[in-house]
């Protein structure tokens, strides 16, 4: 069969899957591996189909208005509420958790970073709920004080500035309560990443006489700066959607929107929205609102997260 | 630019700690019953060396008897281990190193070290590593082109990379890496260099151009390198110190002396079956 | 040197009296005098302003404190050792004060859960049910119990889904050779990105709203599924990359067939990380609230039934009991914080065991 003169290129794919064995064992799990795929094009295909009606019925208005009363229905104070305590959340969180991953590894002696290291991770494994109940009844009430003070003394500052004397349910203590929850995931991630700064590089800048904080600045951060920025995105994504934590703490408040005033009362969430209005809608039309808000709100989380993972893996390979 | 102007602002650098010239009859570096502990387990016993100014030193001896180890203590880089631990004196320019109120990082900027593999900085440009050592030091220089000129050439580099000085530091061949880490390191202005086995990761053909550069600096400054090669040591050094641990038993110096002399003429047997290759 | 110079011990004297010491540890007396200085200068002052001012005690070791010590730090790090060390200073007070700061925070919530839930604790609390019990019913009476076996059956469906599917999705990536497996891992990633919230709308959106199914276990479990997969997944991939690669070629080598190797070879070599990962993915999801109020609603009997009614877990549980105007009510949350927390606490401990058990890490 084979030519003589030229040589024939034998055919070596199909023999690894004509075994009838490996044909089902392959088929069955790439059946399984497509579900994440399913479900995310599940969820965009679902709610969006709820959002389609919603926004024809409520038009553009539906996202840059802010109000819910029917029949007017705008979620802009949510969405921009959803972002502002995101970054307060950051504001907070980024610094506490570099400083703290530095500590954990260059400052601190070995067995004190074990230790420190596992109880991040116990933090990072404390459901939301458990920390709202403990933002409900410990936190917000000492951080009124605190608002109460920062309003005293710093007043003059747009940000902390407060009219109604009301300190509870602000953004501050919300996006408090975010950064807590944010601290230990940048923490795991950021204190990998500074552990892999390879050795020789550190070998080589302490033979070159340099401080920790040089050394911090011209070789750890910059090897590292990819997976620290992935490690924020993915903290940000987990701030974006949380829900419980941020239901007991934030007033929701449609109309005014609160721009800037962090430690007044009143602030929006996507997501603490919908959970708080469920119970109460009335009728199938406020449950597609709220459905309607949940698509949106997946795409801004999706959208993060996908370019936190972009950053993460591009960077990954090109360190290696 | 000249030396000069280096050197004038070097003394305003060192004035505090160290005088510029060793006292008359003093060896630029010196090691005085030097003991060396990881935990309790001694590795290194009694090492007595003496490094006069602008000479090429080599250490050595089989693998595993604390060559690398002592070369640490030099430029204090051994403290950063954990369970390290240290007997003795080491001397630069007549004053210990180890005395309390010296700053271990100004005996850095003093005494550098190359590595056994390269590691030029990758995130950085070929310029941006020769200048590195002055960014992480906090030292401040104005003359950043003729620095990078200079060191580049003291380091034979200059001519292979003059045109693309912006280009990234991982691009060069292992050879290339490790004269441009030679090349930082100058950029600090030790008086001393460590090397720890510098060509061993090297093509021979890196080496020989290594061993140039090491030839040429060591009329500026004093070279002290390690060495599993002992070709190497009779091409490049002027002394050398053979070390030797047995069994169980912490390492020592067997012998050391001109380099002429250890190779020719070794007094202790055990120096003359090393170097003929009996053993190690 | 004039010519070669032997070693002879006996020319060193000291050499027996040598101690190991550690002379980079000695400072200076000036260096000590600073240390001790800038320690106990910012102390006295923050000391003497807790005892003399009315500002709560964050403010202060905020406001002040910190900022104090950095500087007298500072002051330190430039007197001994000089400017470039400045920046030193700063970093190491400001990263211990970020220890200090998280230590804190972690302190006071296991200390409120510890101390308040312990005076739910009863064997009451921990079998019975709420089913007769309103919000004012001082405790001794009710409990958890529902809510424990609501989040097992929860929990344990939606792990029966998400275990197998999960470890099948990492085998995907790694066992088989096709072009979608970049794909695949890309779609994973994403979907661990999902807010619970949202895993529990689009449940409703297709299963509930539509009829297909109740209010239920059975619909929160799979709102929680979508929650576990990409963890099960990701970890089992982590794992299941360690088994290294001779196992595999040596089993084909003895005529074995891909699936055979994979089921046979690598999965069971790769025991414990799977284990590992079903155990992450179920801590993941225990303490999730949002899913089960959009799906599984709330009910304060004992429910058996995965299919048929609302059921509460232990999430729900807190959730209903915080903000209630009675204090026993929110003692009782505290208390089911503390179980839940116990739960949370042993997976983790499993898992850390586990891990370090296991060979080649």
């Amino acid at each position: 069969m084979s030519d003589v003169e030229a040589p024939v290129l034998r055919d070596l794919q199909s023999a690894a899957t004509s075994h009838r064995g490996d044909r089902i064992f392959n088929r069955t799990i790439a059946a399984a591996a497509f579900t994440a795929l399913i479900v995310l094009g599940g969820i965009t295909i679902f709610l969006g189909a709820q959002a389609i009606p919603v926004l024809q019925q409520q038009g553009l208005a539906f996202l840059t208005t802010s109000e819910w009363n029917p029949p007017d229905y705008g979620i802009w104070g949510m969405l921009y509420g959803s972002v502002l305590l995101a970054i307060i959340a950051l504001v907070i969180a980024v610094p506490a958790s570099l400083l703290l991953s530095v500590f954990m590894v260059f400052l601190a002696p070995k067995p004190l970073a074990t230790v420190l290291t596992n109880l991040v991770d116990l933090m990072a494994a404390i459901p939301s709920v458990i920390i709202g109940l403990w933002a409900f009844y410990v936190l917000a009430p000492v951080s009124e004080g605190w608002q109460q003070l920062m309003n005293q003394y710093l007043g003059w500052i747009p940000i902390f500035q407060n009219d109604s004397g009301n300190f509870s349910g602000t953004p501050f203590t919300a996006g408090f309560v975010l950064a807590i929850m944010m601290i230990p995931i940048v923490t795991s991630v950021t204190r990998e990443v500074l552990g892999r700064t390879p050795p020789e590089l550190i070998n080589a800048s302490e033979a070159l006489g340099c401080s920790l904080w040089s050394m911090l600045r011209y070789v750890a951060l910059p090897y590292g700066r990819g997976g620290l920025v992935g490690g924020v995105m993915l903290g940000l994504g987990r701030a974006l959607g949380e829900t419980i934590a941020v239901f007991f703490v934030l007033k929701i408040v449609f109309d005014p929107v609160n721009y800037y005033k962090i430690i007044e009362s009143g602030g929006g969430s996507v997501a603490t929205l919908i959970v708080s209005k469920f119970g109460e809608a009335s009728g199938p039309y406020e449950t597609q609102l709220l459905l309607a808000a949940g698509f949106f709100l997946f795409m801004m989380t999706l959208v993060v997260n996908v370019i936190a993972n972009l950053i993460v893996n591009r960077t990954g390979r090109l360190q290696s | 630019m000249s030396t000069a102007e280096y050197d004038e602002v070097a003394v305003q650098e060192l004035e505090s700690d160290f005088a510029i010239e060793a006292p008359v009859g003093q060896a630029e570096m010196e090691t005085r019953d030097v003991s060396v502990w990881f935990g309790k387990r001694k590795v290194l016993e009694g090492v007595n060396i003496a490094f006069p100014r602008n000479t090429v030193t080599a250490l050595i001896g089989p693998s595993g008897c604390g060559k690398s180890t002592f070369i640490r203590t030099l430029n204090r880089l051994h403290e950063l281990i954990p369970s390290a631990a240290l007997a003795g004196e080491v001397l630069y320019k007549g004053q210990d190193i180890y005395a309390p109120e010296i700053d271990p990082v100004h005996i850095r900027l003093n005494i550098g070290m190359v590595f056994q593999k390269p590691n030029p900085f990758p995130s950085m440009t070929i310029r941006g590593n020769v200048l590195s050592g002055l960014k992480l030091s906090g030292m401040k220089r104005s003359n950043h082109d003729d620095i990078v000129e200079e060191t580049l050439t003291h380091a034979g580099l200059w001519n292979e990379v003059k045109d693309r000085l912006n280009h990234a530091a991982g691009d060069l061949s292992g050879g290339q890496q490790q004269r441009l880490v030679i090349a930082r390191a100058l950029a600090v202005q030790p008086d001393v260099l460590l090397m720890d086995e510098p060509c061993s990761a090297l093509d021979p053909g890196s080496t020989l151009k290594i061993e140039e550069t090491i030839r040429e600096l060591s009329n500026d400054i004093t070279i002290i390198i390690v060495t599993h090669n002992m070709q190497q040591a009779v091409r490049v050094a002027d002394n050398t110190a053979f070390f030797l641990a047995t069994d169980g038993n912490p390492g020592h110096v067997v012998e050391q002396g001109p380099t002429t002399d250890i190779f020719g003429n070794p007094q202790d047997q055990r120096t003359l079956d090393y170097v003929n290759g009996r053993f190690g | 040197m004039s010519s070669t110079i032997v070693f002879d011990a006996e020319t060193i004297p000291a050499l027996t009296e040598q101690k190991p010491q550690t002379p980079w540890g000695r400072r200076t007396g000036k260096f000590r005098l600073v240390v001790v200085l800038a320690i106990v200068i910012p102390a006295l002052i923050v000391g003497s302003l807790f005892m003399f001012s009315t500002l709560p005690g964050a403010v202060i070791m905020v406001a002040v404190y910190f900022p104090l010590q950095i500087i007298a730090t500072v002051l330190a790090a430039i007197s001994v050792r000089g400017t470039k060390s400045a920046g030193d200073a700063v970093i190491i007070v400001s990263a211990i004060g970020a220890t200090i700061f998280s230590g804190i925070v972690l302190i006071s919530l296991l200390w409120s859960i510890i101390t308040k839930g312990i005076q739910a604790m009863s064997t009451a609390f921990i079998f019975q049910n709420n089913e007769y019990i309103s919000p004012s019913t001082p405790l001794g009476y009710g409990g958890i119990g529902h809510a424990v076996l609501g989040t097992v059956l929860i929990v344990g469906i939606s792990a029966l889904i998400a275990v197998p599917l999960g470890v099948m999705t990492a085998l995907y990536i790694t066992e088989v050779r096709g072009r979608a497996v970049p794909y695949v891992r890309f779609f994973v990633q994403a979907m661990s990105g999902v807010p619970s919230v949202v895993a529990g709308l689009f449940i409703l959106t297709v299963l509930i709203l539509t009829g297909v199914l109740n209010n239920s276990a059975f619909a929160a479990g799979l709102a929680y599924s979508i929650l576990m997969l990409p963890t099960v997944a990701r970890t089992a991939e982590e794992v299941l990359k360690l088994v290294p690669e001779e196992l595999r070629t040596g089993a084909l080598a003895l005529g074995s067939t891909r699936a055979r190797v994979a089921l046979r070879v690598v999965v069971p070599a790769a025991k414990t990380g799977i284990i590992t990962a079903a155990i992450l993915g179920v801590a993941r999801v225990v303490g999730e609230t949002a899913p089960l109020l959009l799906t599984a609603l709330k009910n304060d009997k004992t429910v058996l039934n995965p299919f048929s009614e609302p059921i509460s877990a232990l999430p729900t549980y807190i959730f209903t009991n915080v903000a209630q105007p009675y204090p026993d009510a929110v003692l009782r949350a505290w208390g089911a914080a503390l179980a839940l927390m116990v739960i949370v606490a042993v997976l983790f401990t499993v898992t850390r065991v586990l891990s370090a058990k296991r060979p080649g890490k």
